[in-house]
């Protein structure tokens, strides 16, 4: 008896052993660029860099890389997500709310979830969604009818399901939750809806919400004062992409888009705080320690919800902690992420509203650039110099690589009346007759924002960038190939056609000593890795 | 009367009136349902919004974020969506139609569903209306000529397909009317480039590449000129204009070069004078769906 028990815990000793890990604790996360095996946040770490340390997959090789397999959704619509990657098992989201957990090694399904949702949710741009988020043994999914999901990751199962407001009236997620310390931060989506935009933070043990931060402050609150009457009630800014941390600092970065409705300014007036800005919050009880607003009174649809990018480095030989952000606006920022204080700004692609940023951080306006009734031609266009798509810093090389859309567009504006769930937008944009457009990846020094190298593309990009220690920039493109660049010469290394547009940045880890690089293609994820 | 019947003729008679009562209840909900039901359906192709214009005015801001990047802002269509201040309705022209074709789309078009309540959906109409009301404007050339035209001695079809018939070089023409507007049209056979930039501008590429002329050269320094098909930053695919398809690795080109032109030649007046314009464009118009594909 005493043996049988004793050979039983053997048995169960070599099965643990065997088994995947399925646990993610916070300091995990802290310490994920000193652990790239695995892939636990959005970004790779909270710094937003979307770097990975791994090396075996590297310039003298990468030429032989190959897909190892290809996982498909079988599902219409974008497939936008950043997937996450725990002991070997790929955790991640699809078009219309669904989750998978498939294995890393031969891209078998382990479990699939998939949302009931209302037939009619009103969105702007795709039923879409961009990941989970993890911690403990929990994933967390922020759903496009405006609910944060808790999942099992063993299992897909529902753990909590909380809302966070009503979808009817143009509210929804599209964003990979953040998680920091025990709370799962998320920021809405609807600024084509007239929203009134926020990011919440809740318990990821309860679902309990923990606090809410209105990116439109409300009266009496500081700022109200730049929206005209009551529009602060429709003013949009929502916060649709996930933002980054800084834990020494304890700031919490996240980037707000625009005001609503998005063309026409007269019923708004003023700076509309705050709309085109990051703001840098307390993670613990969402208190506002900073802001700065890149384009103020937007009317051009340039969202400021870019990945911003912390980077510690000297400037002026004195070490300055700094926040990157290469702008939907055209330019690339350099501020100080300890207060906020603007330190420079170079435009990064062709643009023609702004004489300059001055000096005091707010843009010097060149006359002629608000939209009219018949249409203003700008650069660049609604969709921005770039977007969603995630940029990538490589500390190894020293570059910021952005992946960049040289577009302009004939904007137009006239007042619109609010009906809720129904677009809110104050006119449209139109492609000016002429003006050709196209896209690259740009290899920017981190602090000039002077260009080193450029990839052009044959129309522009919606794939974002990742770099790796290997010397590697990976990136994608419209016409469906995926690239491995040289990360400091810009020289294309290997590309590989997958079929179908790419509407998101890859990512990178390693399991049985082997790396692979992730990307999601047309209905399909694709595992690259070396052959042996 | 009924008092003096005997018993079992009253018995009988209850049961009777009770038939009826159940008859007539069960008519009278059949009745309200169908009646409910109706009225969901009038409410698809009766339209509740008068003619006024606050409505006309609600509408043409609706049109404006719904519809003008297709269609353009005033209507006049664009490079994707027809024209639609003619009175000329591809998909029907009653009010029901026109519900049915904002809200649901048209399959196999670049026409898709739209979202929008009942009450902008009407107010769309009623913009359209405005714009269109008294013209269903006519095409005043001879749609007969412009077949012959076509076929004969304009030699369109030696790149263009309709119906089966023609080459493929350029696009099929099949149901060009329903898709371009004559202004479009004339436009397009007087100077096709013109129309070229357009398309070239689309940042997605959501609409056909318009034929542009390309040359490439190969490593044993053979030249094939051609209509571009498709192409990425790694290979190209064209048809040359003896209709050969070819697909190659840039790697293997000496070089590609881009004409930024189509190679549909102008029709200058020299070619077609304004009456066989007119006539080549009023059998282009003619070119649309069978009616049972409209009406899908």
């Amino acid at each position: 008896m005493k043996a049988l028990r004793f050979l039983l815990g053997l048995v169960l000793v070599v099965a643990a052993a065997h088994a995947t890990r399925a646990q993610v604790t916070y300091e995990q996360i802290l310490q994920a660029a000193q652990h790239p095996q695995d892939w636990v946040t959005y970004s790779g770490d909270y710094s937003g860099k979307r770097f990975s340390p791994l090396t075996r997959i590297n310039t003298t090789n990468v030429s032989h890389l190959f897909p190892a397999w290809t996982y498909q959704l079988g599902l219409l619509g974008k497939f936008e997500t950043t997937p996450l990657e725990i002991g070997g098992i790929l955790y991640f989201t699809g078009p219309d709310d669904h989750g998978y957990a498939v294995d890393a090694r031969t891209g078998r399904a382990i479990w699939r979830y998939e949302r009931s949702l209302p037939a009619r949710i009103p969105i702007c741009c795709g039923r879409v969604n961009r990941g989970f988020a993890v911690l403990g043994d929990r994933l967390f999914m922020a759903t496009l009818d405006a609910h944060v999901v808790a999942l099992d990751m063993k299992t897909g199962n529902v753990l909590w399901d909380v809302e966070a407001a009503d979808y009817r009236v143009g509210y929804v997620f599209t964003v990979a939750p953040l998680v920091v310390k025990d709370k799962v931060i998320v920021g809405i989506s609807g600024g084509e809806y007239g929203i009134r935009g926020f990011i919440d933070a809740y318990d990821a043990n309860s679902g309990g919400r923990a606090w809410r931060f209105n990116t439109v402050p409300g009266p009496n609150e500081p700022g109200n004062d730049t929206w005209k009457g009551d529009s602060w009630t429709r003013g949009g800014a929502p916060a649709w992409v996930t933002g980054s941390f800084d834990p020494e600092l304890n700031l919490l970065y996240w980037g707000i888009g625009n005001p609503s409705p998005s063309d026409d300014t007269s019923e708004r007036g003023g700076d509309n705080l705050y709309s085109n800005s990051v703001v840098a919050l307390d993670p613990d009880t969402g208190a506002l320690k900073w802001h700065y607003q890149f384009t103020p009174g937007d009317s051009h649809d340039w969202d400021a919800t870019e990945v911003p990018v912390l980077v510690d480095m000297e400037v002026n030989h004195l070490p300055r902690k700094l926040l990157l952000q290469a702008n939907r606006n055209g330019f690339m920022y350099v501020l100080d992420r300890t207060n906020g204080e603007f330190l420079s700004a170079k435009a990064f692609v062709h643009q023609t509203w702004a004489k300059e940023i001055g000096a005091d951080g707010r843009p010097v306006v060149l006359p002629g650039s608000a939209p009219t009734e018949s249409g203003t031609v700008v650069c660049p266009g609604a969709f921005g110099a770039t977007n969603w798509m995630s940029p990538s810093y490589s500390p190894q090389a020293n570059l910021l690589y952005v992946v960049s859309r040289e577009q302009c567009d004939l904007f137009t504006a006239a007042p619109q009346e609010l009906h809720p769930g129904h677009p809110y937008v104050g006119s449209t944009y139109f492609k000016p007759v002429g003006e050709p457009s196209w896209g690259a990846l740009r290899a920017l020094d981190p602090l000039t924002g002077k260009l080193k190298w450029e990839y052009k593309f044959d129309s522009t990009s919606w794939a974002g960038a990742l770099s790796t220690a290997g010397g590697l920039v990976f990136s994608g493109d419209m016409e469906g190939s995926m690239i491995a660049f040289d990360a400091r010469l810009g020289k294309v290394l290997w590309h590989f056609q997958t079929g179908a547009s790419i509407f998101t940045a890859p990512i990178s880890f390693e399991v049985d000593n082997k790396q692979y690089v992730v990307v999601a293609s047309g209905d399909s994820l694709f595992a690259f890795s070396l052959s042996q | 009367m009924i008092a003096k019947v005997g018993s079992s003729g009253s018995s009988r008679l209850t049961r009777f009136a009770a038939a009826t009562l159940v008859a007539l209840v069960v008519t009278l909900l059949f009745q309200a349902l169908f009646t409910k039901a109706f009225s969901a359906r009038a409410q698809e192709s009766e339209n509740p919004l008068g003619s006024n214009p606050k409505v006309i005015a609600e509408g043409a801001s609706q049109f404006r974020i719904n519809c003008a990047f297709c269609h353009g802002l005033s209507a006049h269509g664009g490079a994707r969506g027809p024209d639609l201040t003619r009175g000329v309705w591809n998909h029907g022209g009653s009010d029901a139609d026109i519900f049915r074709t904002i809200t649901q789309g048209v399959p196999g078009t670049l026409m898709p569903a739209n979202d929008l309540a009942t009450a902008e959906t009407w107010e769309i109409i009623m913009y359209l209306r405005s714009l269109s009301a008294g013209s269903a404007k006519g095409i005043s050339g001879d749609r007969k000529a412009g077949a012959e035209i076509f076929f004969g001695s304009g030699n369109c079809s030696g790149c263009h397909m309709v119906n089966g018939k023609g080459g493929r070089v350029g696009p099929d023409l099949s149901r060009v009317g329903a898709a371009r507007s004559p202004d479009f049209l004339g436009k397009k056979l007087r100077d096709p480039n013109q129309t070229l930039a357009a398309s070239l501008t689309d940042p997605n590429r959501e609409w056909p590449l318009e034929y542009e002329a390309v040359t490439v050269v190969t490593t044993d320094n053979v030249t094939v000129a051609g209509v571009l098909r498709n192409e990425d930053s790694f290979s190209i695919q064209l048809m040359d204009l003896s209709e050969g398809l070819h697909s190659y690795w840039k790697r293997d080109l000496l070089k590609v070069t881009h004409q930024h032109r189509t190679v549909m030649p102008a029709f200058g007046e020299d070619i077609l004078d304004d009456l066989q314009l007119r006539n080549l464009v009023a059998y282009l118009d003619s070119l649309r769906p069978r009616p049972e594909e409209a009406r899908q």
